[in-house]
């Protein structure tokens, strides 16, 4: 950067008066020394004295009380529009969700516990406890023997009945062998 | 302040008299259109008046009120611009090809009034035409005569970056003002 250069980006500071001591002796002694850099820093004072001495602009004399009473109007003034703030979507969705969790999980033990409850006192309903079919009240059987010479007359036959698949009494066909004759329980599970 | 905060209307009114010829004048220099002035001027008060209470105590009024001014003036000449009929380049080359002619015409006396009010239109002229962001600091400082900080609080921008649009508003000016000013020179 040359000289003039330097000078010339010092115009505006020079002008301001925000230049140091050192830079304000260095401008003065170059513009007071350069044909080219005078008349430029004269234009340019010139323009700034110009744009400052540009005269005032007066303003209506009754602007304080014009301005009172639009400011008033202003101040009461209800919105023209109702002003509904605009939430993103992605809240309120997460927001609902979390409600339901929260109600779900506090209703959970409740509901499970009446549920189960209430279950039991179905099946209680629907299925009968497992009986033991009296006997004593029975004419004593005359004894049997099967090929093997054994007495079948105390034998127990299980069957197995699923309560979903049979309500009620299981009463299913006997599989003992022909001849043979026993009392029927029933597991129900 | 204080008082118009707490809706004292007497206060609000005295503020305005204070302030109305600095807000005025940077309204008018900014938009180079005396007509709009009381209107904008009157708008910029209203705001002070509604946002009294956002005002915050112990900053300077004056930087505050211009700020408001000045965010009006800009949003004035966007609206202006979106128009179309106001800050068009055709009708920029138009002003300043009109003006300087007439006013460097040698042989009209140069003491004249008429010749200073001829003068001082072509430089308001001259104003309107550097880009809004350089206007604006630059009647902010060499019209209003801020001091650069305040200038920076009021365009909420760094100093570094007000004293760069000064320095090329001005040179800007200079340059738009050159022939007219070497014609005034010449005997």
């Amino acid at each position: 950067m040359n000289r003039c250069d330097q000078a010339r980006r010092l115009f505006g500071a020079y002008w301001d008066d925000e230049v140091t001591q050192a830079e304000r002796e260095w401008l003065e002694s170059h513009l007071a020394g350069c044909p080219g850099c005078r008349p430029q820093y004269e234009q340019f004072a010139r323009t700034l004295e110009t744009v400052g001495s540009l005269p005032r602009t007066d303003v209506a004399a009754d602007l304080p009380e014009r301005a009172l009473a639009a400011a008033r109007r202003a101040a009461t003034a209800p919105d023209r529009i109702a002003v509904v703030p605009v939430r993103p979507v992605w809240i309120q969705v997460t927001a609902t969700a979390a409600l339901l969790l929260l109600t779900l999980s506090a209703l959970l033990p409740w509901l499970g516990t009446s549920a189960v409850q209430r279950l039991l006192a179905g099946r209680e309903s629907k299925v009968a406890e497992p009986r033991l079919v009296a006997t004593a009240s029975r004419a004593p059987e005359p004894v049997r023997l099967d090929s093997l010479g054994i007495d079948h007359s105390e034998d127990v036959e299980f069957i197995l009945d699923p309560v979903v698949l049979h309500r009620g009494r299981a009463q299913a066909p006997s599989r003992l062998p022909k001849g043979v004759q026993g009392e029927q329980a029933v597991i129900s599970f | 302040m204080g008082r118009v905060a707490e809706d004292d209307e007497r206060a609000f009114t005295e503020i305005v008299r204070r302030f109305q010829g600095r807000v005025g004048n940077l309204i008018s220099r900014v938009l180079n259109d005396r007509e709009s002035v009381d209107d904008l001027a009157q708008e910029v008060f209203v705001r002070v008046f509604v946002h009294r209470r956002n005002y915050r105590r112990g900053s300077k009024f004056s930087t505050w009120v211009f700020t408001i001014a000045a965010n009006l003036a800009k949003n004035e000449i966007r609206r202006r611009v979106r128009r179309r009929n106001w800050f068009s380049l055709d009708a920029l080359t138009e002003v300043l090809s009109d003006s300087l002619p007439q006013l460097a015409d040698p042989t009209e006396s140069r003491e004249t009034g008429m010749e200073r009010e001829q003068l001082q239109g072509a430089v308001g002229r001259a104003i309107a035409t550097v880009p809004e962001k350089y206007r604006l600091a630059l009647v902010l400082r060499d019209i209003e005569g801020l001091a650069y900080e305040e200038i920076a609080e009021v365009l909420g921008l760094p100093g570094g970056t007000v004293r760069s649009r000064i320095n090329r508003a001005r040179g800007m000016l200079q340059r738009k003002l050159q022939p007219l000013l070497r014609k005034q020179d010449a005997p």
